[in-house]
This record gives structure tokens, C-alpha cells and sequence, in this order.
């Protein structure tokens, strides 16, 4: 797929990629975008132009994940759209996943266990991620941040060691495989086929997402850090 | 998940390996393309690993103590169409549609035995056991005492039920099972 860059029309990129509409809105951009340029939009919204080109490319193509470059960003940038993805998936996301839900649920014709089955399976998953997301902006993101306040010079206590949390076997990618998984090849019974696809279109926009989101948080911000760790400790 | 057809271009016309390449991972998904620009380069990086190679007449002439051998596994790039039945040619004048469908052929030749008849993907009596067990939260241990196999069996069987349902995690197998009737909600806590 073509790259984006900063002297193209915002508008032109966002109509052939309509699934940049949620990325672009969590840098606070709204739409109404005239034929505004990359570079025009960042400027008026005080946005690094090529810390937001970096992120819709790499959203777009799959194969284009230049690790040097994102490794030279700051660290402050990176949290902070890592944090605003997050809060994309606990405020948008998954309460639209579990509208469609719910309607997929309670619309099909008569009790159809495996339905009520699918219903539980995404709760667990949205709870699994629901702590991650809490971890993340209790503990992780501020022991990144300290890191690199220190490296800076700033005076600060004992900072102890905070790791990624654990994902206990099932990972968050895995489960949301499956949740489709289970729906496309193992459903049964009478069910309401347009909601149904409702439920997995919604379900392929999230693991989209964070697929993106895990490829700069176990690929950029975890090299990051274990860099700071060693810059602080030699 | 199907797994990658591992395909290698050997020819010097980059143009034409960059064609192959984009024509191949476009319609034929899942492909793992490697590219050599020579024979030689094929030797040094290469393995024996393919399914298919791309060459040129040139390359399959110079190279046929390799290639000969490997005849059902070489597609050839020709200029003009031909058809022996003991080899696979492409002609490279000839339009995408007639490319596709030659490549189809090749490829549906290749994979006629692989493909397993649906009803293989009905669990075992004994999957359905081990399925239960893992659900319910056993060990591999454990489920290797409860149904006297070994450690190594109940591994196999693990792999056999990933690979039959296309469900890897733990939460995926439960709520299969329960949607299945394998399990009632109440044996498990969830």
C-alpha cells in the first residue's frame, strides 16, 4: 500500500482508508477536514507531523514498521498515544462490541446456548483487557515515564522496577482469535445473521487496533525501557 | 491455519520476480516468496525446503543437474506457450487472467493429497476427554494419570484439538466445550 506523506490532502487519505477515522480522532482530529494537508492539520493541532505520519503508516501497511526510527522518538510520545489507544478501546470499542452484542444476543430467536456462551467469552476477554489497560496506566506507563524523567537529570527516589503485565497463557490477541474463531466456524442454532456480522466487523476493528498497539508496545516502548534500564544502572 | 506454500524465484530480471512476487502473495495467500537473483546465490542462501522454483530456460539448462530432477516442483518461464505435459511453463506474454489460471492448475496438482476430508475435523472420543479435562483445569500431568496415556500423548492430542478447532487459548476451548454440550457451565467456574 502506498505511504501517506505530509504534503498529501488528510481528506484523500481518509477516504480510501475510512478505518483511519478512529486513529486520527485520538489525536484529536475531527473530521470536516477541507483539503487541508498532513502538515497543515498538525500544525494546527500542534502535532509531531512525523510522529503522526509514522503511526497511520504503520497502521495502513503491515509490513512497514520502521523500529529504528520509531525507537527515536521520545518516550513521553509513545506512552501517550499508547494511553490514548487505550482509552479508544475502554470508552468506543468495546461498549460498541457489546451493543452489537447484547442485540446479536437478545434478537436471535428463541434461548440459543451457544449464543449466551459467546456473550461470556467476550465479557472475560473484555475484563482481561479492561486490567491490562489499568496496569498499564497505574503502574507500567508511569515506571516508563520515571525512567526517562531520571535519565533526564530530575531528582527522584528509589524507582522500582515495573514490568509489563504477565499475560497469564491467554494473550490478548489470542483471545480475540478466538472469539472470532469460535463465531465464524463453530456457531449453531438460529441466530440473526446481520448482527452477527455486526459483532465480528466490530471484533476485526479492535484486533486490528491492537495489533498495532502490541507491535509498538512489545517492539518499541519495551526496548525503550529496557534501554533506560541499563543506561541508569552502568 | 493453512500453512505457507514456500515458493523461490531464481532469475536475474528483478522486474519479472517483483511481478511474480506481488502476483503471487495477491492471489495466492498464504506464500512465502524467497528470491535469488542467480543460481549461485540460490546455492549459498537457499535449502531444499521449497515447493516450487521459478526460473528462466536459461537458468533450468545451466542448472539442469538440479533441475531435472526437481521437473514437478519447476515452473519455467517461456516465451511462447507451450505445453509439454512433463513440465510446468509460464508464458510470460500472456494475459493476468491466463497467468493466474496457469498458476492455479500448477498449485491444485500440488495440494490434491494434502486436503483432508471435513469429517476429520470431528474430535476423537478421546480429544473429547482430554478437552474436558483441559477445561476444567487439569495439567497435562494430570490428565496423563486420569486417562493412563502418556505426558507425550496428551500433548499430541492437546495439538491435534488446536489444530482441529482453530482455538488456541484456554477461555476459547471452555466456551467451546460448553457451546458444545462437551461441559455444563456449572462443572467449571467461570
Amino acid at each position: 500500500m502506498p505511504l501517506v506523506y505530509s504534503d498529501m490532502p488528510l481528506s484523500e487519505v481518509v477516504e480510501n482508508h475510512t478505518s483511519l477515522i478512529p486513529v486520527i480522532n485520538r489525536f484529536g482530529i475531527r473530521l470536516g477536514l477541507g483539503d487541508k494537508t498532513v502538515e497543515t492539520v498538525c500544525r494546527e493541532n500542534q502535532l509531531d507531523a512525523e510522529f503522526f505520519l509514522m503511526v497511520l503508516n504503520t497502521f495502513l501497511n503491515e509490513e512497514f514498521f520502521p523500529e529504528k526510527k520509531l525507537q527515536s522518538f521520545h518516550t513521553s510520545q509513545i506512552i501517550d498515544y499508547l494511553t490514548k489507544t487505550n482509552q479508544y478501546y475502554l470508552r468506543f470499542q468495546l461498549p460498541n462490541i457489546e451493543r452489537h452484542l447484547n442485540s446479536f444476543i437478545s434478537m436471535s430467536t428463541s434461548e440459543n446456548p451457544s449464543l449466551t456462551a459467546i456473550g461470556k467469552f467476550f465479557r472475560s476477554f473484555r475484563d482481561e483487557l479492561t486490567a491490562r489497560i489499568n496496569y498499564d496506566t497505574h503502574e507500567w506507563f508511569p515506571y516508563c515515564e520515571a525512567l526517562s524523567r531520571k535519565l533526564k537529570g530530575e531528582a527522584l527516589s528509589q524507582i522500582n522496577k515495573v514490568v509489563t503485565r504477565e499475560e497469564a497463557g491467554d494473550t490478548i490477541e489470542s483471545l480475540l482469535s478466538d472469539l472470532k474463531s469460535i463465531m465464524i466456524k463453530h456457531l449453531s442454532g438460529e441466530y440473526d445473521q446481520n448482527l452477527c456480522y455486526a459483532v465480528i466487523f466490530s471484533l476485526t476493528s479492535l484486533e486490528k487496533d491492537i495489533k498495532q498497539h502490541n507491535r509498538i508496545r512489545y517492539r518499541i516502548l519495551t526496548q525503550m525501557v529496557s534501554g533506560m534500564e541499563n543506561q541508569l544502572t552502568s | 491455519m493453512q500453512r505457507a506454500r514456500q515458493i523461490a524465484i531464481i532469475l536475474p530480471d528483478i522486474l519479472h520476480s517483483i511481478g511474480l512476487h506481488s502476483l503471487l502473495s495477491d492471489y495466492f495467500y498464504p506464500v512465502e516468496v524467497s528470491y535469488f537473483p542467480s543460481f549461485e546465490q540460490f546455492l549459498i542462501e537457499g535449502n531444499d525446503q521449497f515447493e516450487y522454483y521459478i526460473t528462466d530456460a536459461d537458468q533450468f539448462v545451466l542448472n539442469s543437474e538440479f533441475f531435472l530432477p526437481r521437473k514437478g516442483k519447476t515452473i519455467i518461464l517461456v516465451r511462447e506457450n507451450i505445453t509439454n505435459p512433463g513440465g510446468h511453463y509460464i508464458n510470460i506474454h500472456s494475459t493476468q487472467e491466463t497467468l493466474l489460471s496457469t498458476f492455479r492448475q500448477i498449485f491444485a496438482v500440488g495440494t490434491s493429497h494434502i486436503h483432508t476430508p471435513d469429517n476429520n475435523k470431528d474430535l476423537s472420543q478421546r480429544e473429547k476427554d482430554v478437552l474436558q479435562l483441559i477445561v476444567k483445569g487439569s495439567t497435562n500431568k494430570e490428565i496423563a494419570d486420569k486417562l493412563s496415556i502418556s505426558l507425550n500423548t496428551v500433548l499430541t492430542h492437546r495439538k491435534n484439538i488446536t489444530g482441529k478447532l482453530g482455538i488456541k487459548t484456554i477461555s476459547g476451548l471452555t466456551y467451546y466445550a460448553i457451546m458444545n454440550g462437551f461441559i455444563s457451565a456449572d462443572d467449571i467456574d467461570i
